[in-house]
């Protein structure tokens, strides 16, 4: 029938519904249907529809089937009971008047749990009898009524296998008779003012009985069954039936077949102990098939943290059953926990250990599941290939929905393998305790967080995550190929019902009357003769009669599935067929003795009774799929819990959390799209808390729970995922030719993860709740990198100065990182970070945490403590110098450095190349942390501080100018070099003041230091400014002239950058399919901005020149203290109260001091004494003076006309130098080293009437300008706080 | 009765049965379409969520930058002396 609904609905498909999201978690949106066809949602009451005379059956079979609801509810109101004396109150002795009180309230209390338990004793009491109603009616030899049919055995096995648990539990739970007992001590108290007590105490008695014996309600059914002696029939049938499935092991799904499982041992222990002859069963049943099936099935799960094992069941139920325990053959099976350890331990000798494992099957589930997923994509893209091409091919269209079929078949049978398996591996975990266990662990601990080997955890996640991937691919199908499946059932029971029974009838059942008379019911009850509504009267006409004529009747498939009502009544006339209705018929269900059915027949009747016992699980497809992918058991330990007698077990004994734990701290990396999946575990066993276990405290303790494994699940994760990129950085920055060098390279490389799977959820389903796993993550990774930055600038300040290398490399990698995390992340970018760490987020603030470290180090430990060599170029720390404190260097985790530890130390070995001295790499390092914005602030720092110093000296200078004679004059050359220097000694009569000549001598180191620093300043930048230069002058159109000027090409023109866009802009807006000339016209407005700002951005000045210019202007006001103008107009040669002069002493008192102790104090003060020293000289204007009169100078050419005059007269040659060379060497060294200075700074800073800088007030620096060399010129330079 | 079967009624079952196939073909129908739509719904659902998230996470972005802006344009407002030449 065309409905326009379908239409209307296909239409919705135009819409694009892109999802980003990976599909990575199980499926998770469930239709509730309540109930489906399984159990069939009216009751089968359409039955008496067909008027099989069924009507007393299904009566029962209702009856049965209430009874088995009933029945779970009360195993789970006795699973989840939690013993409630633990949680009574005692009374303090202060209180004991009111104990009655007390009692009475705990009575009332303790009422209603107990009300509960009564109303178990009493529910089973009525279930137990009319079950052995139900079989006594049903299994008399003369029967009159039809029945039971095979649903009704089912109901049978069912509320049979819900009495059993219900005993098994209440055997388990020890808090249900310790409560008890207390409730009854209450009650003896409490009813002692009640009048008629005797009945209530009766009722406890009976109730005391009922839970103080053990298997109490399967004896009672014991009792009721053989109070008539006929129900060993049915028994022996239900166990046929039981033992066939169970051997066929086709059409049951998992659950149903752990019920047959728990079962049949009981089947068997009512069977042997009737009255009757107890070996008749063995007759139809051989006792090995009995045996191996409890042989192959050691353990079965029954809940979640219990399991039976037949074994145990059989000998434990033959000293309650005395006619049992004849059966020895049976009582000699060995239980789960018997097996020698040995044996089950090591695999290869054991079947049971290797079957129970799970990774001992993981490589096969693996190929099966590989091989499943592409079959089944493949068989749904033809199924949608087929929907649109509208297709008229009946056969090809059969084909592709009867692939489809066998696709979904194989699924659920698949899924329902390895749920099972995961079922039955927890049993037999459950049931051998982990053996070298400490005696501090608790039961569960044995059992479930010390009995899993990492790899067991990998093959369980592994598994679990293809459960559920299949069974959310499956899901998400389930309305695309819920027609195909219909059709196909459709097809398939047509084609019995009209072909195969059609030609039965016509041969082998053409003698027998009442056979055929079944084998038509079935097609009057099913047929569907006009399943094509397009078949013209004539065709419809002879369709109709088409099961006698033609052989194969052409039938046209209708998208309609059987009822289950129709399912039930075939499979009942098929039984009727096979049994002929006689219990008692010996052999099996389609058993071949004694029938007259031939085999072929039999064997098709066989398969078709099958193929409908499986029709009603693909019929309830979404109920199937959650039934099968439900792995809410993994959760639940309620049992445990009660034997440890604790309210709950840490997260840590949780295996959910246990699983997703050893997905994040697995070395295996392809695992890590699974992580979500254990938490899958936790939706499925909210799921089963709320609406199978009814508890609503199960829920919030699994929710409890959740919460708290999510947040340690995030942050785990964010650290793995840091961790990932930052080695990833750390090994890209690597250095490749270390890396080709090195004999192990490959423990630097990165093992590659996919991350960006995880990257992108934004909806992680989680309790109902969905949740934004990918913001979550950009949180706390904008949370970590500047908690990274902060913890690489507070390991800075524990540091020195040399440090700053490591701590560019540092930033760089983990600016890296933040650059391969961005492409899949949006994280804050990172200069904004840096910026944020710095402190210098405001735009007036120019200084930063870095630079004012770097001052504040310069200051306390660089400036102090460092020595210059000058012919390295570095600076490195004095021997001799304090050491400074320092707080010890903060540890991090090695994610907070370059990620792993063989990064870690790898980089480590190139910073600490750089950690022993400061020169031009830290210089770059400087440079290119504070950038433009903060170094000029620096610059500025340490300028003010050269005139700090000068300040400093000043008057200290003034105390050493005092203690020198009025007048020194030229040394007299007779004395010779001992004569000179003793000479030199009398002048110099500073003995009182070694100390203020130590500090003069500092504070002239550290100027000199200071220019030192800004000279290595000025190459840097200058190869900073010559690389910008190299690249913006082509589109600037600049060219080098001939004398090192710099020429523009075009005089007038435009720069070629600026007229390449506008040429452009031109081309485009003449061109007429331009689509918005506007933005060209602006992209050449933005050409000739950015011409200006790189032009304006051309002659940046010297930092070295600056700094010299500073410095002459600080020097300047005590120009007039340092060097005394001549008043004639002519050199003065005795003077002695000039700078020259003091710095002359100071020269040759350390360079004596050097000299005696073997570079002593060289090694305190370096090479920038003279830095500073000469710089102050040349800027006085005294560097001639210095040069002519400087004491040491003078010495040393004494000392050649000396050794020129020993040369000659060859004479006591020796006696005469003797004792001096050291010191005539160091004076030699010194004279080069000032010679350099001088001749740098008379290139960097000439005197002379040429281009120099100058400084406006306003401190912006004025290159190249002509300026007088007077002494006012520096007037002009900006003073501190001017 | 040995045996069980025996429609009563085999013809009047029979067109009864008949009847019963077409009618479920009408409810089959409609329930999967229902079905489809609720399928519709979720998946549209998932979609819009994803789609306002990437919207939500853009618009987080821009809100922390404009946060930062208004901060340094306050402080830089707060001192114009500073911007005095």
């Amino acid at each position: 029938m065309a409905v326009p609904v379908e239409e209307a609905i296909a239409a919705l498909s135009t819409f694009s519904l892109d999802d980003e999201q990976p599909e990575v978690q199980g499926p998770g949106v469930w239709v509730s249907t309540e109930r489906g066809a399984t159990d069939s949602p009216i009751e089968y009451s359409d039955v008496s529809a067909y008027r099989l005379s069924l009507s007393e059956d299904t009566k029962a079979l209702n009856q049965l089937n209430i009874l088995t609801q009933e029945g779970k509810e009360m195993a789970s109101v006795l699973y989840t009971y939690r013993s409630c004396v633990k949680a009574l109150p005692q009374l303090p002795d202060s209180m004991k008047q009111s104990q009655a009180d007390l009692y009475l309230e705990t009575y009332q209390v303790l009422d209603l749990e107990m009300s509960r338990l009564r109303e178990i004793q009493r529910w089973q009491a009525s279930a137990s009898s009319k079950l052995a109603a139900d079989m006594q009616r049903f299994s008399r030899p003369e029967r009159r009524i039809n029945g039971p049919t095979i649903s009704h055995l089912w109901s049978m096995l069912k509320l049979l296998d819900v009495l059993v648990q219900l005993d098994h539990l209440k055997n388990a739970k020890a808090s249900i008779p310790n409560d008890f007992s207390w409730y009854k001590r209450t009650f003896t108290q409490v009813s002692g003012q009640w009048q008629d007590t005797d009945s209530m105490r009766e009722e406890l008695d009976d109730l005391q009985i009922f839970l103080s014996t053990r298997w109490a309600i399967l004896l009672n059914l014991h009792v009721e069954m053989f109070r008539v002696n006929n129900v060993e029939d049915i028994l022996q049938v239900l166990i046929v039936f039981v033992v066939e499935s169970l051997e066929l092991d086709f059409a049951l799904l998992f659950p149903e077949r752990h019920i047959l499982l728990r079962v049949l041992p009981v089947l068997v222990v009512l069977v042997t102990s009737s009255e009757k002859d107890s070996e008749s069963l063995y007759k139809r049943v051989k006792i090995n098939r009995l045996i191996n099936i409890f042989k192959n099935d050691v353990v079965i799960p029954a809940f979640p943290d219990l399991h039976l094992s037949p074994a145990a069941i059989l000998k434990e139920l033959s000293t309650y059953f005395p006619k049992f325990s004849s059966q020895t053959r049976l009582l000699t099976l060995p239980a789960p926990h018997e097996l020698p350890p040995r044996e089950a331990q090591e695999y290869p000798s054991n079947c049971f250990c290797r079957h129970y494992l799970i990774i001992n099957h993981i490589g096969a589930i693996r190929a099966e599941h590989d091989d499943f997923t592409i079959r089944f994509a493949s068989a749904m893209n033809q199924l949608l290939l087929l929907k649109s091409t509208d297709g008229s091919d009946v056969d090809w269209s059969k084909e592709v929905k009867g692939n489809m079929y066998d696709m979904i078949v194989e699924g659920f049978q698949l899924l329902s393998r390895w749920t099972a398996r995961i079922w039955e591996q927890c049993a037999w975990k459950f049931s051998r305790p982990c053996k070298d266990a400490s005696p501090s662990f608790s039961d569960y601990e044995k059992v479930v967080r010390y009995n899993y080997t990492a790899e067991e955890r990998r093959g369980l996640v592994e598994l679990v995550s293809y459960i559920k991937s299949v069974g959310s691919m499956m899901q998400r199908c389930d309305t695309l190929v819920a027609e195909a499946l219909w059709e196909t059932i459709h097809a398939e029971v047509q084609d019995f019902v009209q072909n195969t029974l059609a030609s039965m009838l016509r041969t082998t059942f053409r003698k027998k009357k009442d056979l055929s008379r079944i084998l038509s019911d079935m097609r009057t009850l099913s047929a569907d003769w006009m399943a094509n509504t397009n078949k013209s009267e004539s065709e419809l006409q002879s369709s109709h009669h088409g099961g006698e004529e033609s052989r194969a009747n052409i039938f046209y498939p209708r998208a309609v599935a059987p009822t289950a009502a129709q399912v039930h009544c075939l499979q009942f006339l098929i039984y009727e067929v096979v049994s002929g209705g006689n219990l008692r018929r010996p052999g099996g269900l389609f058993g071949n003795s004694g029938s007259e059915i031939p085999v072929n027949d039999l064997k098709q009747l066989e398969t078709f009774f099958y193929k409908l016992g499986f029709f009603l699980h693909i019929l309830d497809y979404s109920v199937t799929v959650a039934t099968l992918t439900d792995l809410g058991f993994l959760w639940f330990r309620e049992f445990y819990l009660e034997s440890s007698r604790v309210i709950q077990f840490p997260i840590e004994c949780s295996l959910p959390w246990m699983l997703v734990d050893c997905v994040l701290e697995s070395p295996n990396s392809g695992l890590l799209e699974s992580v979500l999946i254990p938490l899958d575990i936790y939706n499925d066993s909210a799921q089963q808390a709320l609406v199978l276990l009814k508890q609503r405290f199960l829920y919030d303790e699994i929710e409890a729970e959740v919460d708290h494994c999510f947040d340690i699940f995030v942050s785990k994760l964010c650290e793995t995922i840091f961790t990932y990129y930052k080695s990833w950085a750390a090994s890209e920055l690597l250095d490749p030719s270390f890396l080709f060098a090195s004999d192990n390279a490959e423990k630097y490389s990165v093992q590659p993860i996919r991350l960006n799977m995880l990257l992108k959820m934004t909806r992680v389903k989680l309790l109902g709740r969905m949740i934004n796993l990918r913001s979550l993550i950009t949180e706390r990774m904008n949370k970590v990198f500047r908690e990274n930055i902060e913890f690489l600038f507070d390991r800075f300040e524990c540091q020195d100065l040399c440090a700053i290398v490591e701590v560019e490399k540092l930033l760089d990698i983990l600016k890296h990182s933040h650059e391969l995390l961005s492409r899949d992340l949006s994280v804050d970018s990172f200069s904004l970070m840096l910026n944020e760490m710095q402190e210098n987020i405001s735009l007036v603030s120019f200084s930063s945490r870095l630079a004012s470290q770097i001052w504040s180090e310069m200051q306390s430990d660089f400036l102090p403590n460092f020595i210059l060599c000058n012919t390295t170029q570095r600076f490195i720390r004095s021997s001799k110098a304090v050491p400074v404190q320092k707080p010890s260097i903060p540890s991090a985790k090695p994610s907070f450095y370059c990620g792993t530890q063989d990064l870690n130390s790898a980089h480590q070995s190139f910073a600490r190349l750089h950690s022993g001295f400061f020169g031009m790499p830290h210089m770059f390092s400087i440079v290119r942390l504070l950038g433009s914005r903060s170094l000029p602030w620096l610059i500025r720092a340490l300028l003010d501080h050269i005139s700090n110093k000068i300040t400093l000296l000043e008057p200290m200078i003034t105390g050493l100018q005092e203690s020198l004679p009025k007048s020194i004059g030229l040394l007299p050359f007779d004395g010779g070099v001992t004569g000179c220097v003793r000479l030199v000694k009398e002048h110099l009569n500073w003995e009182t003041k070694s100390a203020l000549k130590a500090e003069v001598l500092h504070g002239i180191k550290e100027i000199g230091s200071v220019l030192y620093w800004m000279g290595l300043l000025d190459i840097v930048l200058r190869e900073i400014d010559t690389k910008n230069f190299m690249q913006t002058a082509p589109w600037l159109g600049l060219l080098p002239g001939a004398d090192g000027q710099i020429l523009t090409t075009q005089d007038s023109g435009d720069s070629p950058v600026v007229s390449l866009f506008k040429s452009t802009a031109a081309a485009m807006v003449s061109y007429p399919g331009c689509p918005s000339p506007t933005s060209f016209h602006i992209m050449s407005k933005q050409a000739e901005a950015a011409d200006l700002l790189y032009k304006a951005n051309l002659n940046t000045g010297s930092v070295l020149e600056y700094a010299l210019a500073f410095t002459s202007a600080a020097l300047d006001k005590y120009c007039s203290k340092w060097s005394a103008a001549p008043k004639t107009g002519f050199i003065d040669i005795t003077i002695s109260k000039d700078f020259y002069r003091i710095y002359s002493g100071l020269q040759i008192g350390y360079l004596e001091e050097s000299a005696e102790v073997s570079s002593n104090s060289h090694e305190r003060l370096g090479d920038s004494v003279a830095w500073g020293g000469c710089t102050i000289i040349y800027l006085l204007g005294q560097q001639l003076h210095f040069e002519l009169f400087d004491f040491s100078y003078q010495i040393l050419n004494i000392a050649e006309v000396e050794a020129a005059s020993v040369i000659q007269t060859h004479k006591n040659s020796h006696f005469a130098m003797q004792g001096w060379e050291v010191l005539l060497e160091a004076m030699k060294k010194a004279r080069r080293l000032n010679n350099h200075v001088f001749s740098m700074l008379k290139a960097r800073c000439p005197l002379e009437e040429k281009t120099a800088c100058a400084i406006k007030q306003s401190g912006a620096p004025l290159h190249r300008i002509k300026f007088e060399n007077t002494v006012s010129a520096f007037e002009t330079l900006p003073q501190k706080g001017s | 009765m040995a045996r069980a079967g025996g429609i009563t009624n085999a013809v009047n079952v029979g067109i009864a049965v008949q009847a019963d196939w077409e009618n479920r073909e009408f409810i089959s129908h409609i329930s999967l379409n229902v079905r489809r739509l609720f399928d519709f719904l979720v998946q549209f659902e998932a979609t819009t969520k994803s789609k306002l998230a990437s919207l939500n996470e853009k618009l987080d972005v821009l809100e922390r930058r404009l946060e930062l802006l208004e901060v340094q344009v306050a402080n830089a407002s707060a001192n114009p002396s500073l911007f005095a030449t």
